[in-house]
C-alpha cells in the first residue's frame, strides 16, 4: 500500500474525483499554477487545464458565490478558501446563499459543492492563520461540516463530500498536513459523512475529539494507559451531522467523558456534544462531562502553544473526571 | 510647459514618472526639495532594504516565524510616508508596509519587538510578524485579512470630515486586494461621502502567484476610480520622487475638502510573496532579474550622484550607521523579554468577564 500525507491525500481525492466526473472543478486563490499555498492542489491544473482548475481573483465572496452558481447550474465545484480565517469575506455567500438555497427554493435548487479550507493553529500564524471556525458552520443550517485528522480519512471523506448533494465545508487542520504519513489503499474507497471513528477502545473514560486536537488527545490516552486507565478515543470526523450514536454508546460504557477541541469554548461543538451527553445519558455518568478547549480569546501569536489544549491540560481534566 | 508647482492630472494615459531610469529629473516643474530631505528619502529607502535583509537573516536563524519582504516597494512606501503629516494624518497599512512604517518613524525597537513578539512590541505579541501599527503615529494596526482595512480607512476619513480635523486617511493594499468586496465597499463609501481618504495600491503585479492579468480585466487599478467618481492616478512606484509628489498633491487636495482619490503605485516585488512562498513556481527568474535591474534605490542613487549628493563614502558610512542602529534595536527588543503568558487574556474586552478569568486561572495553575 502507498503511504501518503494528508495534503497528498487531498490531491489524490481531487484527482480521482476530477477524472471520474468532469463536472468536478477546483477553484480558489493560487490553486492552479502554484498548486495551492499548501500544495493541496499540486499538479491538477497541469493535468486538467485552467478551465477545470481555476485560479480565481482574490475574493472569497466570488469563490464561494460563483461556486454556488456553478453548482446550481450543474457543476460540482470544489472551492478552496486559502485559510479558514479568510472565509469571512465569503461568509455572506456561505450563510445567505449556499446554506439556504435548497430550503428557500423548497428543494428545487441545490448546491452540491465542497468548500475546503485549512484550519486550526499550531503553525505560529497568529489569529488570521490559526482559527477553528467550525461552530459558525455547524450553527448555520444547511451546511454539512467535516474536520479530518488522518490521510486515510481525508481521501475517503473528501471523495464523499464531492459526491454529496449538499454543500460540505471540509476542514483540513493545517498542522497535520505533513505531520502524519499513513498507508492508504491503492484502490479507491469512500467514508460516509456522519460516522465517527473509534481510534482506540477503552472502558474507563471516553475522550471525544476531532481535527488537530486528535494528536494531543491520542497522546493523553497513551499516557493514561501508562497509569492503568483505559481510555476510549473517538474521532468525530463529521461535525454536521455528528455521530451521536457512537458517542453516547461509548459514554454509556465508560461513564466518564472529556470533549477536546482547540476551537474556542463558547457556543462550540464541544459544548454541543457535552450538552447532548448530559441530556441523554445522565444516568450513565459517573462525573460531569468536561470540555477541554481553546480559549475565548482571539488566537494569540505569542502564546501559540498555550492556546490549544495541551496533553497536560487534557490529563488534568481527565484526573478531575476520574477522581470525581 | 513648466508648471509652477507639483499638480497632477488624474487618468493620464502614461504612468506618472519624474525621474528617468538613468536618474535624470524629468518633472514638468522645479524640484523643490532641499538636500537634507533628499538625503532622508535615500536613507529611509536604504534602511528599508536593509531591514528586509535583516528580517530574512532572523528568519533563517529561526528567530522569527514569518516575513513578507517589501524589497522593490521602497520608493513607493518611502514616498508616501513622507507625503503624510506624520502623527497627524492616519495611515492604514497592510502587511507589506514595513518600509513605510519605518519611514513614518515607528521606532526600530518596536518593529523588532513586534517581529520577535517581545515586550518591546506595543501590540504585546498578539499578531504574526509584518503587522506593524502605532497608536502614537496613527498607524492603524493591520489585520491579515486582505482589504478588511479599507472600509475602516473610509470611516476614519468620514470622521475627519465630520470633525473638521484637516487630517487625511491613507490606506495601502496590493493589487489582489482590489478584488475583494470590502475594497469596493470601502472606496465607495469614502467617495460618496467626499471623505479625505486616499486609497493607494502598491501594485507589484502579483497576488501570491496570481498575475495582475488574471486578477482583473481592467487595464489599470487607477482607472477603477472612474466607477467611484473619484480621480485615479497611475504612478511609477519605483520612482520615489513621483511617489512623493503625487501623494503630496493628492493628500493636500483631500485635506482641502476635495474628497477621496485612488493612487496606483506601480512596483515589483523582488522577493517571494512571503517566507512561506516559493516564487519560482509561478514566475520566471529572468522576469525577476529584469525588474531588479530597475531597482528603485539605484535609480534614486544615480539621481543623487548627479546632484553631487551621493558618494561612495557616504553610502558606506550610511550603511554602517543603519546596520549598527538596527542591530542595537534588535538587541534591545530581545532583552525586553517575552510577554507573560497570562497576557493572552487581556484586551479581549475593556474589562475581563468571568469566563476569561476562569480560563486565565486554568493557565496560571497549569504553569505554576
Ligand atoms: C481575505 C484574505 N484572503 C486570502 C488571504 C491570503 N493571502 C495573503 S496575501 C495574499 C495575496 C495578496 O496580494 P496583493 O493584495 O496583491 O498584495 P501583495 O501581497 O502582492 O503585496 C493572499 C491571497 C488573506 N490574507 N486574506
Amino acid at each position: 500500500m502507498p503511504t501518503m500525507t494528508m495534503v497528498q491525500a487531498v490531491v489524490q481525492a481531487l484527482d480521482e474525483e476530477m477524472s471520474r466526473d468532469n463536472r468536478v472543478v477546483v477553484m480558489g486563490e493560487d490553486v492552479g499554477k502554484r498548486g495551492g499555498v499548501f500544495l493541496a492542489t499540486e499538479g491538477l491544473q497541469q493535468k486538467y487545464g485552467p478551465d477545470r482548475v481555476i485560479d480565481t481573483p482574490l475574493s472569497e465572496a466570488a469563490i464561494i458565490g460563483a461556486a454556488l452558481g456553478m453548482a446550481s447550474h450543474g457543476m460540482r465545484p470544489v472551492a478552496e478558501v486559502q485559510f479558514a480565517d479568510y472565509v469571512f469575506p465569503g461568509f455572506d455567500q456561505l450563510v445567505s446563499q449556499v446554506a439556504k438555497l435548497r430550503y428557500r427554493s423548497g428543494g428545487q435548487f441545490t448546491a452540491p459543492m465542497v468548500i475546503r479550507m485549512p484550519s486550526g493553529g499550531g503553525v505560529r500564524g497568529g489569529h488570521h492563520h490559526s482559527q477553528s471556525p467550525e461552530a459558525h458552520f455547524a450553527h448555520t443550517a444547511g451546511l454539512k461540516v467535516v474536520v479530518v485528522s488522518t490521510p486515510y480519512d481525508t481521501r475517503g471523506l473528501l471523495k464523499s463530500a464531492v459526491r454529496d448533494d449538499n454543500p460540505v465545508v471540509f476542514m483540513e487542520p493545517k498542522r497535520l498536513y505533513r505531520a502524519i504519513k499513513e498507508e492508504v489503499p491503492s484502490q479507491e474507497y469512500l467514508i460516509p459523512i456522519g460516522e465517527a471513528a473509534i481510534r482506540k477502545e477503552g472502558k474507563d473514560i471516553s475522550l471525544i475529539s476531532y481535527g488537530g486536537s486528535m494528536v494531543e488527545t491520542q497522546k493523553a490516552a497513551e499516557e493514561l494507559e501508562g497509569v492503568g486507565v483505559s481510555a476510549e478515543v473517538i474521532d468525530l470526523r463529521s461535525l454536521m451531522p455528528w455521530d451521536k450514536e457512537t458517542v453516547l454508546a461509548s459514554v454509556a460504557k465508560t461513564g466518564r467523558v472529556l470533549v477536546v477541541s482547540e476551537a474556542p469554548r463558547m457556543a462550540s461543538i464541544a459544548s454541543e456534544v457535552a450538552a447532548t451527553i448530559a441530556e441523554e445519558v445522565l444516568d450513565s455518568l459517573e462525573a460531569p462531562p468536561l470540555r477541554v478547549t481553546g480559549f475565548d480569546t482571539p488566537y494569540p501569536y505569542a502564546q501559540d502553544k498555550v492556546y490549544m489544549p495541551t496533553v497536560t491540560r487534557i490529563l488534568n481534566a481527565a484526573k478531575r473526571v476520574l477522581d470525581y | 510647459m513648466t508648471k509652477q508647482s507639483a499638480q497632477f492630472e488624474p487618468f493620464t494615459p502614461k504612468t506618472i514618472s519624474l525621474l528617468t531610469e538613468q536618474g535624470d529629473w524629468a518633472g514638468p516643474f522645479k524640484l523643490d526639495l532641499d538636500q537634507a530631505t533628499l538625503k532622508r528619502f535615500y536613507r529611509d529607502m536604504l534602511a528599508a532594504r536593509l531591514l528586509d535583509e535583516k528580517f530574512t537573516i532572523l528568519l533563517r536563524t529561526g528567530k522569527i516565524a514569518f516575513v513578507a519582504p517589501h524589497s522593490g516597494h521602497e520608493a513607493a512606501q518611502i514616498g508616501l510616508a513622507h507625503a503624510l503629516q506624520r502623527g497627524h494624518d492616519w495611515f492604514f497599512p497592510y502587511y507589506r508596509d514595513a518600509g513605510a512604517i519605518l519611514a513614518l518613524g515607528v521606532p526600530l525597537k518596536e518593529m523588532f519587538g513586534h517581529a520577535l513578539a517581545t515586550l518591546a512590541d506595543p501590540a504585546k505579541g498578539r499578531q504574526m510578524p509584518g503587522h506593524f501599527g502605532s497608536k502614537s503615529l496613527n498607524a492603524f494596526t493591520p489585520a491579515s485579512a486582505i482589504a478588511s482595512h479599507v472600509p475602516p480607512a473610509a470611516g476614519a476619513a468620514i470622521s475627519m470630515k465630520l470633525q473638521n480635523t484637516r487630517q487625511v486617511s491613507v490606506c495601502t493594499f496590493g493589487d489582489g486586494a482590489t478584488s475583494e468586496g470590502d475594497w469596493y465597499a470601502g472606496v465607495n463609501i469614502a467617495a460618496v461621502q467626499g471623505a479625505p481618504a486616499i486609497f493607494v495600491c502598491e501594485n507589484n503585479k502579483y497576488a501570491i502567484s496570481l498575475h495582475y492579468s488574471h486578477q482583473t480585466a481592467a487595464a489599470s487599478v487607477a482607472e477603477k476610480a472612474h466607477a467611484f467618481g473619484i480621480p485615479g492616478y497611475r504612478v511609477d512606484g519605483l520612482d520615489v520622487l513621483a511617489s512623493y509628489y503625487v501623494m503630496k498633491d493628492v493628500i493636500e487636495r483631500s485635506r482641502q475638502g476635495h474628497g477621496s482619490a485612488l493612487v496606483e503605485l506601480e512596483v515589483y516585488r523582488f522577493g517571494p510573496h512571503s517566507s512561506a512562498d516559493d516564487d519560482t513556481r509561478y514566475r520566471p527568474k529572468e522576469e525577476v532579474e529584469a525588474w531588479r535591474q530597475k531597482d528603485p534605490i539605484l535609480r534614486f542613487q544615480r539621481f543623487l550622484e548627479r546632484q553631487s549628493i551621493w558618494t561612495k563614502d557616504w553610502e558606506e558610512s550610511l550603511r554602517a550607521e543603519i546596520k549598527a542602529e538596527q542591530e542595537a534595536a534588535l538587541q534591545e527588543a530581545i532583552s525586553a523579554g517575552e510577554p507573560p503568558v497570562e497576557w493572552m487574556f487581556d484586551d479581549v474586552f475593556s474589562e475581563m468577564p468571568w469566563h476569561l478569568e476562569e480560563q486565565r486561572r486554568l493557565v496560571t495553575d497549569e504553569l505554576s
